[in-house]
């Protein structure tokens, strides 16, 4: 067990704009998550492992990548947690962390998403597979069949739309310098199991 | 005419085409001409949010930046729901925050203006539309027809961004439906997640959570699905397939969009629907 510290907890709340330490346990988001019971922790734990600075339970957890963002845990917290931007925040902090848990495809696929719409402008569901297929060797078999049904129906154009790219680029990059910023000097040395940095 | 501007978003050019096709068909019924916001982007949907903060309010803002200072329109429809909710995000975060709306600002490049009504598509027909006019223009009624209402997560949660009225039981939709002579069940799982973000990796339990919801449909006594976003209609219609071929005993349930509905009992022509587009065969309606 590692030393309780509050670091992971500060960094969280100002990342998430939330205060997770006003959690108290109820459990209300646990009961209420459409996905709580096919991950290794659910949304109250992952909540007492912010508080308690575990970021090896918080950040590396395989929960994080499986929630759908469907914010019922948001809607329902008495204490007004904004639960889901906790998860959203841990997703981040794994990202920075090197923590990105093994066994979840949808960072790959959320950074793909990201990638094929600054590259248009908008974003192309052909690309994203293709690419998800070419880059995640366990999805290469997933799901072709249906592709193919899919394609077949017209639901899958293969001409990207184009958006205001120039716009795109722009904003993406600009909006990527000042969140580094923030980001930067937001962060916290994190004390791993060692009580090191 | 009345102009009010449009942003269909990716899946409507994608995957969902029927559905801003039908939107902006009915709209036009009631006198309301749907105009596309020039040159939009991408919203930033979940990827951009969990990936980072600012550029996920920042793509919304600058779209909601166009709507009045260029378009001079204060009113835009969202028919996607989870574009809707990063509109209604960003409009929020950028209204509490005044850091945030600094910082958005910055990157946008101009001063935003967000005081912009933003209409998602149940709001299109029951706030400015309105369930009288639509009863109104009813040619073909729905007799008979039993239609789960489905909200999926977004459309309504997390109501202080929403601003939905009754987030755990919406009901507008069904009124809706009501109004076009059909049967509204009460069910279950109204505004359960269907799993549609992670439908590329994680196949299983997005199956497990489509058996949930159509299950209880039709157990509930439903005919027919009604969805009001893109992405849980793509992943319900498709997904469905997948099921049966695993389980043949699985009974499939069209999933279809309200405003294919709406079209229908209009009498708008069944050839502009989009029908030959679903997964799961759409019986001939109204």
């Amino acid at each position: 067990m590692s030393p309780i510290t509050a670091e992971l907890g500060k960094r969280v709340n100002a990342g998430a704009e939330t205060n997770a330490f006003k959690c108290y346990q109820c459990k209300r988001c646990s009961i209420g998550c459409p996905v709580a019971s096919y991950g290794d922790l659910h949304p109250a734990q992952v909540m007492r492992a912010v508080q308690l600075g575990d970021i090896d339970a918080a950040a590396a957890s395989k929960f994080i990548w499986l929630c759908t963002g469907c914010e019922t845990c948001t809607t329902r917290c008495p204490q007004g947690i904004d639960i889901a931007a906790v998860m959203d925040e841990l997703r981040k902090i794994a990202r920075e962390e090197d923590k990105v848990n093994k066994d979840t495809g949808f960072a790959n696929v959320l950074k793909l998403n990201l990638d094929s719409m600054k590259r248009w402008g908008r974003m192309s569901e052909i690309e994203l597979v293709a690419l998800d297929k070419l880059t995640r060797p366990s999805s290469l078999m997933a799901d072709v069949g249906l592709g193919i049904k899919m394609f077949g129906k017209g639901k899958l154009p293969i001409i990207p739309g184009r958006g205001d790219r120039k716009q795109m680029r722009r904003i993406a990059a600009e909006a990527e310098r000042i969140e580094a910023e923030r980001r930067r000097m937001r962060r916290v040395p994190i004390v791993d199991k060692e009580g090191g940095e | 005419m009345t102009k009010l501007a449009y942003y269909p978003g990716c899946s409507l050019h994608g995957t969902s085409k029927e559905m801003g096709e039908t939107a902006e068909a009915t709209a036009k019924v009631f006198g309301y001409e749907l105009t596309e916001i020039p040159d939009w982007n991408c919203c930033g949907n979940t990827a951009a949010h969990s990936i980072n903060r600012l550029l996920a309010d920042a793509l919304p803002a600058n779209e909601i930046a166009k709507i009045k200072a260029d378009m001079q329109l204060d009113t835009v429809v969202v028919p996607c729901a989870a574009c809707f909710s990063r509109f209604m995000t960003a409009k929020h975060e950028m209204d509490e925050n005044p850091q945030t709306r600094a910082d958005v600002e910055l990157v946008v490049g101009r001063a935003v203006d967000t005081d912009v009504r933003v209409l998602n598509l149940v709001d299109m027909y029951y706030d400015q539309i309105g369930v009288a006019a639509i009863k109104d223009k009813v040619r073909k009624p729905l007799a008979g027809l039993k239609v789960a209402a489905y909200y999926g997560c977004l459309l309504t949660r997390p109501p202080k961004v929403t601003l939905a009225e009754d987030p755990e039981y919406p009901v507008h939709m069904d009124e809706v439906l009501a109004a076009l002579g059909a049967e509204p069940v009460q069910w279950s799982y109204k505004t359960d997640c269907c799993g549609a973000s992670l439908a590329l990796c994680e196949q299983d339990m997005c199956r497990d959570l489509i058996r949930k919801i159509v299950g209880n449909a039709r157990e509930c006594g439903a005919d027919i699905i009604s969805a009001a976003c893109p992405l849980c209609q793509v992943n319900l219609d498709t997904r469905q397939v997948d099921i049966k071929a695993a389980d043949p005993s699985w009974q499939q349930v069209p999933i279809v969009f309200l405003s294919q509905l709406v079209a229908t009992a209009l009498g708008l022509p069944a050839s502009e629907m989009g029908w030959k587009r679903h997964m799961v065969p759409v019986p001939a309606l109204g």
